[in-house]
């Protein structure tokens, strides 16, 4: 007998058409903001957003933001995935769909200039480690 | 007056500054300092120094300064024009202290505080008229915190310069006056006609006087009121009266330096705690620790989307 | 707890951010099953992960969250609260499938992997066997037989120490390619002794990438392992770590460090019937018979005054 368990959920990924996809900005900001849903980003955000050279910089709730761009790795792509109806129970099977892809996105410090010592940049190690991990080794 | 160097890019701090008169260079120099807007909640702050020879004192006091919060708007406009007609023994320069610097400035997370602000902005003015070559003897100015320590401050980082610090300087020193004029005017002329840098389209210009307990300020500050932004940069975050209309009408926003003390922390702790309990942190709760390589990288594995 | 500025927990999440290797978001053949997201038995922590099949199970996925407190997003005109980043990148098969083969192995006979990779408690664990990094690289932790059409495995402690061994040294390789800082380890004072500065760098590489995979494995063939490269074994493994590095309490709560997922996992527990201590065996030695019950100490007085 199967034994009712979390374990034997699957939660399936509806890829749509990840080429199609809608394009976003998307940004990474150093704050929880307790909400989830609509906001004016580009009337509050993006044109208040300053690009010089090496910094971008804007302000969020008064707070002094810098910024950087960061792409995706080589072979990656960002995705936004979004869950249209919430399981009851945790062993109900469920469906994410892709809703949005990106390429790259701006991560926000506060107060400090970006550097490489930033965890956002740090991670981004990751896939280049897991492909040595996990990679197929030779006879 | 011409603000266009500040209206390029109202985000930051701005100097605007006459030209230096030739005599001021040559003879012994006063130099008066004051400040517009320090207390609103909306636009800039304006630090203004006026200076001419010490010989030209009365020739100032003919020209019928006086405190510009005595003044109507259009008598500070045409005194303004008079300083300006002068120019062969006054100059003045101001340093625009734009919302948003304020903000920042106040709000970030070594803090700084206004008073603080404001003794750099003078300093600044002070050092920008001694480098272009003003014959400074003497500097007047109204008092921002204790005055004593004030006056410390200022004759240590500026030998050889007798400091006057006053409260009413502005009343009692017509080079003060002047600067206040100045400075008045700017911040007038700033808020008038202030630029959003955000996208807000036709923005209702009603805003006021500008202090908090101006009921036209205080329905725009509602009406502008955005749940998750706040406000455009024309407010100043760091005021408690912005503060206090975000706390109670816009969605709550958590900083990684936020003040932990009282009810607040311990309500923070135990939600932290459950969160990562509940919906976070079941994968983190095998007996070995993860490789430093993840946990540097706040990498960690889930057991559940 | 009903103060206004506390900080609800984010239960209701519906969204997520995402990193994905190409591969996974690929558009499916005809036919084949889309991506789907399982949960499979750790092999390093025994409890349950979240892993990502993709089209038609041909490839495995980990799912790692890069989770910095305090962060959300904006995605175009919207905020999503959750300001992790999740990655999904290729993972090797064999590291999820190596605790099924090695209990198998111990009855030490050729078996169908079919007949060995199975679990109730993890019912996805079959999917393993679709992947077709599976397939190529099953004889790197196992002797293959071929009888008729069948293919038959045995697990194979060498093997799988060769395996592994390559492992690291392509780990290595990524680490210094990467820039990785590998330093701030604790090292042996042999090794330091017996070796070149540069060689006790190499130290620092080796023992790292060891770490790195021995987050795949179980602690004994991590153990294994490390003799394997010929490294000592240090003592405590939190020396490792500098201290600076330590996590932050509110990274994880004191609560979470018992994993009570393990005590239902009768199959991989393996553990013997819980032992008394040896403290609790004299204990149980004793002869109670003439002694008082708790109960009897807390009586009414008039009870005992009827004597």
């Amino acid at each position: 007998m199967q034994r009712m368990s979390a374990n034997g959920s699957v939660t399936s990924l509806q890829l749509g058409s990840v080429a199609g996809a809608e394009k976003p900005d998307v940004h990474l900001l150093p704050c929880e903001i307790e909400h989830d849903g609509p906001a004016e980003v580009t009337r509050y955000f993006t044109a208040a957003l300053k690009d010089r050279k090496h910094e971008k910089s804007v302000s969020f709730r008064g707070r002094g933001l810098k910024g950087q761009e960061v792409s995706c790795p080589h072979g990656y792509t960002g995705l936004v995935l979004r869950e249209n109806h919430k399981p009851t129970s945790d062993q109900e099977d469920r469906t994410v769909r892709v809703s949005s892809v990106f390429h790259r996105f701006t991560y926000w410090n506060l107060d400090t200039p970006p550097t490489s010592d930033d965890g956002v940049v740090m991670a981004m190690a990751w896939p280049e480690i897991a492909e040595a991990i996990h990679g197929l080794v030779d006879d | 007056m011409d603000l266009s160097d500040f209206e390029a890019n109202n985000s930051v701090s701005c100097r605007l500054s006459s030209a230096i008169p030739d005599v001021c260079k040559t003879e012994d120099c006063c130099l008066g300092i004051d400040e517009a807007g320090r207390g609103p909640v909306l636009g800039p702050m304006v630090y203004g120094i006026c200076y001419c020879p010490v010989s030209k004192k009365d020739d100032l006091k003919d020209l019928k300064v006086a405190d510009s919060k005595t003044l109507t708007e259009a008598e500070r406009e045409n005194l303004f024009h008079k300083l300006d007609e002068a120019k062969s023994f006054v100059g003045w320069a101001l340093q625009i202290l734009s919302p948003n610097t304020i903000s920042n400035s106040m709000l970030q997370r070594a803090k700084y505080n206004l008073n603080a602000l404001s003794h750099d902005a003078a300093i600044g003015l002070v050092q920008y008229a001694l480098d272009c070559g003003v014959q400074l003897k003497e500097v007047f100015v109204d008092t921002v915190g204790p005055a004593e320590k004030y006056q410390e401050k200022l004759s240590q980082r500026f030998p050889g310069v007798e400091v006057t610090v006053r409260p009413k300087a502005d009343s009692l020193f017509p080079i003060v006056s002047a600067a206040s004029i100045c400075a008045k005017v700017a911040r007038d002329h700033a808020v008038k006609s202030w630029r959003f840098v955000e996208d807000l389209g036709d923005v209702d210009t009603d805003y006021g006087s500008g202090y908090p307990n101006d009921p036209k300020t205080k329905s725009w500050l509602l009406k502008y009121l955005d749940p998750v932004f706040g406000y455009p940069q024309f407010v100043r975050f760091s005021w408690s009266t912005a503060q206090s209309l975000l706390d109670s009408k816009a969605v709550p926003v958590y900083w990684d330096d936020d003040e932990e003390d009282g009810e607040k922390a311990a309500a923070r702790m135990n939600c932290a705690s459950m969160l990562s309990y509940f919906s976070r942190g079941k994968a983190q709760s095998s007996a070995r620790e993860p490789h430093r390589f993840f946990t540097e990288r706040r990498l960690q594995s889930l057991d559940t989307l | 707890m009903t103060t206004k500025k506390k900080r609800s927990s984010n239960t209701q999440n519906d969204r997520w951010v995402a990193i994905a290797a190409d591969s996974a978001v690929e558009a499916s053949k005809v036919g084949d099953s889309g991506p789907v997201f399982v949960r499979l038995r750790n092999p390093a922590t025994d409890a349950a992960s979240l892993y990502l099949f993709g089209s038609g199970d041909s490839q495995l996925y980990e799912v790692k969250a890069f989770n910095e407190d305090c962060h959300s997003w904006f995605v175009g005109q919207t905020v999503q609260r959750d300001g992790r980043l999740l990655y999904f990148t290729p993972m090797d098969p064999l590291f999820l499938l190596l605790p099924y083969l090695m209990k198998a192995g111990k009855e030490g006979k050729f078996q169908p992997v079919q007949q060995v990779v199975m679990d109730e408690d993890y019912p996805a664990c079959t999917r393993l066997l679709s992947c077709s990094q599976t397939q190529a690289s099953l004889h790197h932790v196992a002797e293959e037989k071929e009888v008729g059409s069948q293919k038959f495995h045995r697990y194979s402690q060498e093997k799988t120490m060769e395996w592994l061994k390559k492992k690291v040294d392509k780990t290595v390789r990524a680490l210094k390619t990467s820039n990785i800082s590998v330093g701030g380890g604790v090292k042996s004072m042999t090794y330091i002794r017996a070796k070149q500065e540069s060689d006790a760098r190499e130290e620092d590489y080796l023992r790292y990438a060891h770490g790195l995979i021995s987050d795949y494995i179980s602690d004994d063939l991590s153990r294994e392992l490390l003799k394997a490269l010929g490294l000592p074994e240090i003592s405590s493994p939190k020396e490792l770590e500098p201290p600076s590095k330590k996590r932050k309490m509110s990274d994880r709560p004191v609560e979470a460090g018992e994993d009570y997922t393990k005590f239902n996992s009768a199959d991989f527990a393996r553990k013997p019937p819980k032992k008394m201590t040896a403290a609790q065996k004299s204990l149980a030695k004793v002869d109670k018979s003439g002694m008082k019950t708790m109960s009897a100490f807390f009586s009414p007085k008039v009870k005992t005054e009827k004597n």
